[in-house]
């Protein structure tokens, strides 16, 4: 299948989970999400895959759980409101350490907000609403093509470090369509006969359990969820860089949002001003390491998001007090537009950098 | 002659930790001597709950995921149609208290019969919250006095208790309904015959099976392991009668 | 070059198919493009638009504010739209379902009564094929190759509907003569 198709966003996701093995979804409708389950519901039927329209997408989460016992590759899908209703699951599912794949394709809040596009769910996913130490693997991607390869990456990493991962997907791309590849997932599968459970035959029973009443093995247990994270913030941060090189001034943005902010840069750059943009692929782990060495060379940054400024925290604790840091930002509705930045940005620089 | 023996799949040098006349451990016990006598221990993957039956896994030698508060039958929904996805089906069943399956779970619980998913599902009812102390739970009878019903349950203040077996009965998807207690020997025996019938329902890809067991919480009833198993006898059964709701597993 | 199109109609008028047609049309012709669709609260009989964005350059802008080029196929779509053309830019309504009226001097405009002509052609359904065929004589280095090409892509499970397209495309491809454009 390696033609180039005009590809919706969340059928790209659905096609891409397809493509790399995933044999369970279980999810419950929500705009701007619905088409992946409705693809999938057909597809998998097809297949003889698993597939649950659930009562609620806490049945939804709570299904692909389970479903991750069993070693096979696991998905479901929701939308920020109702991905609220899930968090408790996957902080289980991080003590736990099941790698289910959670796809949030973002509408916008607080509340039910309504399905206008938004970057809201930042904090959501990176920093989570379960309860506990805790942490999931957050992968943004800003085009369909890339929202394939995110899909291939997340099923991968999930299992790879059995940790549950989301695909933060904006409400845009996921109903946008482009050209796209649905090429070979690049990544192998990984052994999970020394974990899951598929009954103790020939062997001993096997639990999976969060419920620690003995003090000194919590804290153990907990100690090695961190000494995991460590190895995922070590291995796993990922970015995109575009002229930032010799970049006085760093743009930073995720997600489709990044797409803009680069045309933004190319007009600054026409004008002569050093200007670059940082995308961050990786939101958890955050690519802090390379943000802190662009930090010495930049005079400032601008984070620019959909949003009232959610990894403007992470940019500054990558920055620290290297450069100036400012925010241009709104919290729903029509994406930023070009000028719009451009209009903003003029007023930073006249306001805050008058000398560069 | 050996006249008893420890079933196969109750973990070696366990040590039941329930309290003193609680009869978790009686149904732990039954539940494990069907695994070895259907010869299911290889094939089975058991989800327990929060409260008192999350230690199903500390006794029972299978292997076993816990599911958060509630949500035990979706976790086993998931977990069962993985494993036919993988053309690898496996015995799954919950062990859940009345507060999980029947109120914090019953969205789960519900549509898991109405789907007719071809697990089981044991619901330990003791009337209250067991493990966080004795609170009003969904099963508490009228009148009786709980930490958060002190006055005794009031049909106008309260509301009234579900009769758990009965509804699910009335799931299409639910093929096996039944309740059953653990007072006596008769009962203990009768309890056996019908877990095994709806272990055997699932067995038999029938769809969804459901026992629910009267059972004891002298700690918090404030009533002793004998007394406990009384009340059972002459007030419980008269709420919360035994019988089979619902078996269509010979149709 | 960016070029910018905004497809506008109501629901059954099939905006979203024309509109992907036009987003493979310049996918095959190896340009960067997206398609998004924009519903309104009811499925059907209710407002519909999509927006098609064409680049030679990776496409870095994607809600724009304006379109170089506006199709309307009908008067509600025509009102609201009207000002989103670009300075310089091209509507395209269809006169069977709008009135022709000119409010601004700084666009262009081309009526042409899309329903009318394709009830002529047997089917009221492929209206949106002949204001596609205009919009496309409009722009540049587009082959008819491609055009068919992506007609049978998006038409592959409907086959019978392909050549019926095409013939209701090319009505519109040659129904406004340059010098009337100009």
């Amino acid at each position: 299948m390696s033609e180039k198709n005009l590809l919706k966003g969340n059928i790209a996701i659905a096609k891409a989970a397809l493509n790399c093995g995933c044999s369970c979804y279980f999810g419950y409708p929500i705009t701007p999400q619905t088409d992946i389950g409705e693809y999938l519901s057909l597809e998998m039927q097809k297949r003889n895959l698993a597939y649950v329209c659930a009562e609620s997408e806490i049945g939804a989460i709570n299904m692909a759980l389970g479903a991750a016992s069993s070693g096979e590759k696991v998905m479901t899908s929701s939308s920020s409101c109702a991905v609220a209703l899930m968090q408790e699951t996957l902080s289980y599912a991080s003590s736990d350490e099941l790698p289910v794949v959670l796809v949030n394709v973002m509408r916008a809040g607080p509340g039910q907000g309504y399905i206008f596009p938004s970057q809201g769910d930042y904090n959501q996913a990176t920093i989570g609403g379960g309860n506990g130490d805790y942490k999931i693997i957050v992968l943004s991607p800003s085009s369909v093509q890339e929202c394939i390869d995110l899909t291939y990456k997340s099923f991968y990493l999930a299992q790879k470090y059995r940790n549950p991962t989301i695909l933060l997907v904006d409400g845009l791309l996921g109903q946008m369509a482009e050209p796209a590849i649905i090429n070979e997932n690049p990544y192998p599968d990984v052994d999970n006969s020394s974990w899951r459970l598929d009954g103790a035959k020939n062997r001993a029973s096997r639990n999976i359990h969060s419920l620690e009443p003995n003090q000194t093995k919590l804290n153990q247990h907990v100690v090695k969820l961190y000494q995991k994270y460590q190895e995922i913030e070590k291995n796993e941060q990922v970015w995109e860089e575009y002229l930032c090189d010799d970049a006085e001034i760093i743009l930073t943005a995720f997600g489709t949002m990044a797409r803009s902010v680069k045309a933004v840069c190319n007009h600054f750059r026409q004008l002569g001003i050093k200007m670059g943009v940082f995308r961050p692929i990786s939101l958890y782990p955050f690519p802090y390491n390379r943000l802190r060495e662009l930090s010495i060379k930049a005079k400032c940054f601008i984070d620019i998001e959909m949003n009232m400024g959610q990894m403007l925290k992470d940019v500054r604790l990558g920055v620290l007090s290297n450069a100036h840091i400012s925010f241009i930002g709104k919290p729903v509705g029509d994406w930023l537009k070009k000028e719009e930045i451009i209009n903003a940005i003029n007023n930073i620089i006249k306001e805050q950098y008058a000398s560069i | 002659m050996q006249v008893y023996s420890i079933p196969k799949s109750i973990k070696k040098d366990s040590k039941f930790t329930f309290c003193k006349g609680c009869d978790h451990g009686v149904a732990i016990k039954l539940i494990a001597e069907i695994i070895d006598e259907l010869n299911l221990k290889d094939d089975t993957i058991a989800v327990s709950s929060s409260g008192c039956s999350v230690l199903l896994y500390n006794f029972l030698d299978v292997d076993c995921l816990e599911a958060p508060h509630g949500r035990a039958c979706a976790v086993a929904t998931g977990i069962k149609r993985a494993h036919k996805a993988r053309k690898d089906d496996k015995f799954v069943f919950t062990y859940q208290g009345d507060g999980d399956f029947a109120s914090i779970g019953l969205g789960e619980s519900m549509h898991s019969a109405l789907r007719g998913e071809n697990i089981t599902a044991i619901c330990i009812n003791n009337t209250n919250y067991g493990m966080t102390g004795g609170q009003m739970g969904p099963t508490s009878t009228m009148g009786q006095y709980t930490t958060t019903s002190p006055l005794g349950r009031n049909k106008e203040y309260h509301g009234f208790p579900i009769k758990t077996a009965e509804q699910i009965a009335l799931c299409d998807g639910t093929q096996f309904s039944a309740r059953v207690a653990l007072y006596d020997i008769k009962n203990i025996l009768r309890a056996k015959k019908i877990i095994k019938k709806a272990f055997e329902c699932q067995k038999n890809n029938k769809g969804f099976s459901f026992v629910e067991i009267l059972s004891s919480c002298p700690t918090n009833w404030k009533l002793s392991p004998q007394d406990s198993h009384t009340k059972i006898k002459d007030e419980l059964t008269k709420i919360y009668p035994l019988d089979i709701f619902k078996d269509t597993t010979n149709d | 070059m960016i070029k910018n199109f905004i497809i506008s109609g109501s629901g059954g008028q099939g905006i979203l198919s024309i509109g992907t047609v036009l987003a493979n049309i310049f996918m095959l012709s190896n340009k960067f493009v997206t398609y998004c669709p924009c519903y309104g609260a009811e499925m059907r009989g209710g407002s519909v638009h999509c927006e098609v964005n064409m680049s030679d350059d990776e496409l870095l802008t994607l809600q724009n504010e304006k379109a170089d080029f506006v199709i309307a196929l009908n008067q509600t779509a025509f009102d609201k739209f009207i000002s989103k053309v670009k300075e310089g830019g091209t509507i395209i309504v269809n006169s069977s379902m709008a009135k022709i009226e000119k409010t601004r001097n700084d666009i262009k405009y081309i009526f042409a009564p899309f329903t009318q002509e394709a009830l002529k052609l047997g089917n009221i359904k492929i209206a949106n094929s002949i204001a596609l065929g205009v919009l496309v004589k409009l722009l540049d280095n587009l082959t008819m190759e491609n055009v068919k090409k992506a007609y049978e892509k998006i038409l592959k499970n409907k086959k019978e509907l392909i050549q019926k397209n095409v013939e209701a495309y090319l009505l519109g491809y040659n129904y406004i003569q340059e010098k009337e454009y100009a």
